[in-house]
């Protein structure tokens, strides 16, 4: 039983343990932003270039999310779009197994 | 591992986009062969395609007090080849420059280097070492997942350093500077990936063993002894 079930504990406690360095590291790191990487790497740029952000224009003009939460909503949905591939796929093989046999 | 449109000058967006069309063409040119070939190999591209838009849209926090999210690229890489992966991998960079502001039209071709062909490259570059060698299928998995989730945010900071080396130190110097940004971030990151996209891949041995022995990702016999077992 425990053997059959090794990816999923091993799964399950990769996980907990992700959390649990998570919750540890952010009193550590009472201070810290959890800003993304994408973000810092940016200002870490401007820094190397000498330039300040607002410097930076985009090459090709681009339409931005008007508000954080319009932006997780888009991530949201991007999530959801492949959660229905994922579960259809899965479900079909699931009938089609159970059929055949 | 996204780099922000404007961040990167035009030359380099240039010499990014040259290395990523052709990787592209001869993606769709594979697809086209795999779905004419085999009705079945659609449903598996779904899944594998399904992971790389949900974890590419998880923003998750790190040891290093910032977020970064996982790539998801490994399973489709192993099971369908990276310049497969990287047709995925650009119509989800292409949905993320034009509704969430994350990379852009011009740093297209570098995210797509980056995310979906170096990185997937990687890591079918570790699963082909291992798949004819007595380790075990879901720790080749792991690790090709890993591998790849971590060379795509090694080869962000190398596209970075290139574009703006330090004055003091140079290219080297820089890389090492977003390699901390970036790199450091991922490894729990990329651990958890390859863990995750390891069981996934353990529901599809035995769910649809027969696809897999059909794309030839594992030998006959580990598949049919790890289908068995469940």
């Amino acid at each position: 039983m425990w053997a059959r079930y090794r990816l999923e504990i091993l799964a399950i406690v990769a996980i907990l343990c992700f959390c649990g360095i998570f919750l540890y590291s952010s009193v550590l790191l009472g201070d810290a932003e959890y800003a993304g990487s994408d973000t810092i790497g940016s200002s870490r740029v401007a820094e190397l270039a000498g330039v300040s952000e607002e410097d930076f224009q985009p090459l090709i003009p681009q339409w931005e999310p008007p508000s954080g939460e319009i932006e997780s909503c888009l991530f949201a949905l991007q999530a959801a779009i492949g959660g229905i591939f994922v579960g259809w796929v899965f479900g079909y093989w699931k009938g089609q197994k159970s059929r055949s046999s | 591992m996204h780099i922000m449109e404007g961040f990167l000058p035009w030359q380099w967006c240039v010499v990014w986009w040259i290395i990523a069309i052709p990787c592209l063409i001869l993606g769709i040119l594979q697809l086209k062969r795999v779905l004419a070939s085999d009705r079945e190999a659609l449903p598996l591209l779904g899944v594998t395609g399904g992971f790389i838009f949900i974890l590419s849209s998880l923003k998750l926090p790190s040891v290093t007090g910032s977020c970064s999210h996982p790539t998801g690229t490994g399973l489709s890489s192993i099971c369908f080849g990276p310049w497969v992966t990287s047709v995925i991998c650009a119509i989800v960079l292409l949905f993320q420059s034009l509704f969430l502001a994350h990379g852009g039209l011009s740093v297209l071709g570098a995210n797509i280097v980056s995310m979906g062909i170096v990185g997937p490259l990687a890591g079918w570059a570790v699963w082909r070492t291992l798949r004819d060698t007595g380790i075990n299928m879901y720790l080749t998995v792991f690790l090709a997942c890993a591998i790849a989730d971590l060379i795509t945010y090694v080869v962000t900071s190398l596209e970075l350093a290139l574009a703006y080396p330090a004055e003091v130190g140079g290219f080297v110097s820089s890389f090492v500077l977003f390699l901390g940004i970036f790199a450091i971030t991922q490894i729990p990151l990329a651990i958890v990936e390859g863990i995750v996209l390891a069981l996934v891949f353990k529901y599809i041995v035995q769910l649809k063993p027969e696809i897999l022995i059909r794309l030839k990702v594992f030998p006959d016999e580990k598949i049919r002894a790890a289908g068995s077992d469940a």
